[in-house]
């Protein structure tokens, strides 16, 4: 038996007193690893929601906002004005379009309705002639108003996406938006309404279009619109080079007030800028103070599991004195007692470590939702405190939520060797002062006590 | 050989200095059974605990086989204790959570034994004090003051010391026990030709020992026994 042999089996001397601080221990370290996880999970969300939501500015021309509004669209000049402007680091650009009855063979899925109607009492030639000329005539004697089907033009067909992600595509593939080929992708409600499957064909602006596939957002207005590559349908619309709406993505939150002033300065009151930054600033304001009490608690847990470690050995310490006295009297060392302690110490810890870590990985995962929950519901109230929020964002804001709650509390490699470099660090620190207690104690004293 | 000149040594208290020992000399010669008498606070363990290199003295000198232990820096103090010096004390101060055999395995360990070797040598130290292979295997709680305190001989013979230091070595048993341990401690300095200096307050057991010294305040008033 060595002295590494006897420190493991004078951990287990007095099970009671070792099972007592091996639970505390414990619950201190499992404590630490649930704090690692959440601040991790929490800071790799910062930084996801600094990187996209909060990084996203949109440009309109001024007075246009989707198919609503006058205006006129932004030309390829100033595109590229968007494109060359410092820290933007891509820009996804859209024209939207629709198709009456005249352009098309298709017929819209979308059921104009009352409201449909409404937003048309004014484009039909027919219904606004009658209406002046017969200013007491029933409105039945107008013709039927017909719905239109919605053609977005984009560069990147993923815009069009709900959901903030990639576009689901049910059947076929996606187009290539910055091609200029007569291809389209069909929502699953228009396909349906016209039996479009991949590789069919209707006609569109006098040409034949070709569908290269089918997708889906669970949006209804827009699973009965068609997409486009943007050229192609500049091209079919004589629209060369214009666009409508303007996504651009900056390279860091931090830089997006100032590319918003930036363009702001280059476009005077022709476009409307707004960006996400006050709500992304909003939601990281929010998981930056979870970041910091996880890290309040590791520091806390950390303090306390040294703290157990610190009093534990030297209660152990100043019982077994007379024994330190005799194996220093026999010829032992004070780097053998030392180490004997020191190795009693750390199999305390290594097995609270083990407990804890487990217990860690089981409590981490609620933990963080828990924490990330309650600060969810303070950000939707302050959020709705401030008003009306834009129609632009509201898509972008409840994904920002959504985002939030989807905070991964998963253990990485790298947290859970954090969390075993700090309990080493709590029985270095347990271990140091019962050390430098164990090194003053002199043999003679065993005589002495006689 | 054991000699000891004008040894002294002080302590600091809250009321001044106290003389623990003043001035004792002695010489004991290799082999032979020594006592030394006196009364409690007399300084018979202080001065065991000079032999033992336990503690330094104020001064004076402390020669053993011709090296002042007194002035050997304190990793020598320690590596003589485990080769030289073999203790027993009063309440045998074995290691509780270790077995008898484990206990006298420790000192070997502590005095460079090959690791290989150890538990042969222990038991053999063992069945020479009278413990039976059974009783190697208790822990000291399951052994009685009498066994505890063999196996706290056998810990002490265990690197062949040149002396065994024992402080009241049968202050803790009955007279029957106290008797045998005293005749295994003797039969040792005959047949291991070991120096045995033992602290008692029994005055029978003392009359039985080669030489027998009295200690009184410190000092060493006079040879009761030559």
């Amino acid at each position: 038996m060595n002295v590494i042999s006897r420190g493991i089996k004078n951990s287990m001397r007095s099970p009671l007193r070792s099972g007592a601080i091996v639970l505390m221990l414990a619950i201190s370290i499992g404590l630490i690893l649930s704090m690692l996880v959440a601040r991790s999970s929490v800071n790799a969300k910062i930084a996801d929601v600094k990187s996209s939501a909060g990084t996203l500015v949109t440009i309109n021309p001024a007075g246009i906002n989707g198919f609503a509004g006058g205006g006129t669209p932004f030309t390829s000049e100033q595109l590229a004005t968007i494109a060359s402007t410092a820290h933007i680091t891509s820009t996804t650009a859209t024209l939207s379009d629709q198709l009456g009855s005249t352009d098309t063979n298709l017929t819209a899925s979308l059921e104009l309705g009352s409201f449909g109607e409404r937003q048309q009492r004014f484009d039909n030639p027919e219904a606004s002639s009658g209406s002046s000329t017969t200013t007491t005539a029933s409105t039945t004697t107008r013709p039927a108003f017909t719905p239109r089907t919605s053609v977005t033009g984009t560069t990147d067909p993923n815009s069009v996406a709900t959901n903030g992600g990639t576009l689901t595509i049910s059947s076929g593939k996606t187009i290539d938006g910055s091609s200029s080929s007569l291809t389209a992708l069909v929502g699953t409600a228009l396909a349906t309404k016209n039996n479009l499957t991949t590789g069919s064909t209707f006609t569109a602006y006098g040409k034949t279009i070709t569908v290269s596939g089918i997708f889906s957002t669970g949006n209804t207005f827009q699973d009965s619109g068609i997409i486009m590559p943007l050229a192609t349908l500049q091209s079919l619309t004589d629209q060369s080079g214009d666009v409508t709406h303007v996504i651009a993505k900056v390279d860091s939150s931090d830089n997006v007030n100032a590319v918003v002033s930036s363009l702001k300065t280059a476009f005077g009151d022709k476009a409307d800028i707004t960006s996400e930054a006050e709500q992304a600033a909003a939601s990281v304001t929010s998981l930056s103070s979870i970041a910091s009490l996880a890290l309040a608690g590791v520091i806390g847990a950390t303090i306390a599991g040294a703290v157990i470690v610190l009093l534990a050995m030297i209660m152990i310490v100043r019982e077994r004195r007379r024994e330190i006295g005799v194996i220093k009297a026999i010829g032992g060392t004070s780097q053998k007692v030392v180490t004997q302690f020191v190795t009693e110490a750390l199999t305390l810890t290594v097995i609270g470590a083990i407990v804890g870590l487990g217990l860690g990985v089981l409590v981490s995962g609620p933990m963080t939702s828990s924490l990330v929950t309650s600060s969810q519901s303070s950000t939707n109230t302050s959020t709705n405190t401030r008003g009306v929020v834009p129609r632009a964002f509201e898509r972008g804001l409840g994904q920002l939520n959504t985002n939030i709650t989807q905070v991964t509390s998963s253990v990485t490699p790298q947290v859970f060797a954090s969390a075993i470099g700090i309990t080493l660090l709590i029985a270095t620190v347990g271990s140091a002062v019962p050390a430098w207690f164990i090194s003053r104690i002199r043999p003679a004293e065993v005589l002495r006590s006689e | 050989m054991l000699s000891v000149k004008n040894l002294t040594k002080s302590f600091n208290s809250p009321s001044g200095t106290v003389k623990a020992l003043t001035d004792v000399s002695l010489d004991v010669d290799t082999g032979q059974f020594v006592s030394i008498i006196g009364k409690s606070g007399s300084g018979k363990s202080t001065l065991l605990s000079m032999l033992g290199a336990l503690d330094t003295p104020t001064s004076g000198n402390i020669q053993v086989d011709d090296v002042d232990i007194a002035k050997l820096s304190s990793a020598k103090q320690t590596a003589y204790r485990a080769r030289k010096i073999g203790f027993v004390f009063q309440q045998y101060n074995l290691i509780p959570n270790l077995t008898a055999l484990e206990n006298v395995m420790l000192a070997l360990e502590f005095g460079g034994v090959k690791s290989k070797e150890r538990k042969a040598r222990a038991e053999k130290l063992l069945n020479d004090v009278g413990i039976k292979a059974d009783q190697q295997r208790r822990k000291p709680s399951r052994l009685s003051g009498g066994q505890q305190q063999r196996v706290s001989i056998a810990r002490a013979l265990a690197n062949h010391p040149a002396i065994i230091l024992a402080d009241e070595p049968t202050g803790n048993l009955d007279s029957e026990t106290g008797q045998k341990i005293f005749e295994l401690l003797h039969n040792l300095s005959r047949s291991e030709h070991t120096t045995i200096i033992a602290v008692t307050h029994d005055l029978d057991i003392a009359g039985k020992t080669d030489r027998t010294f009295n200690l009184k305040d410190g000092k060493l008033t006079k040879l009761v026994k030559s």
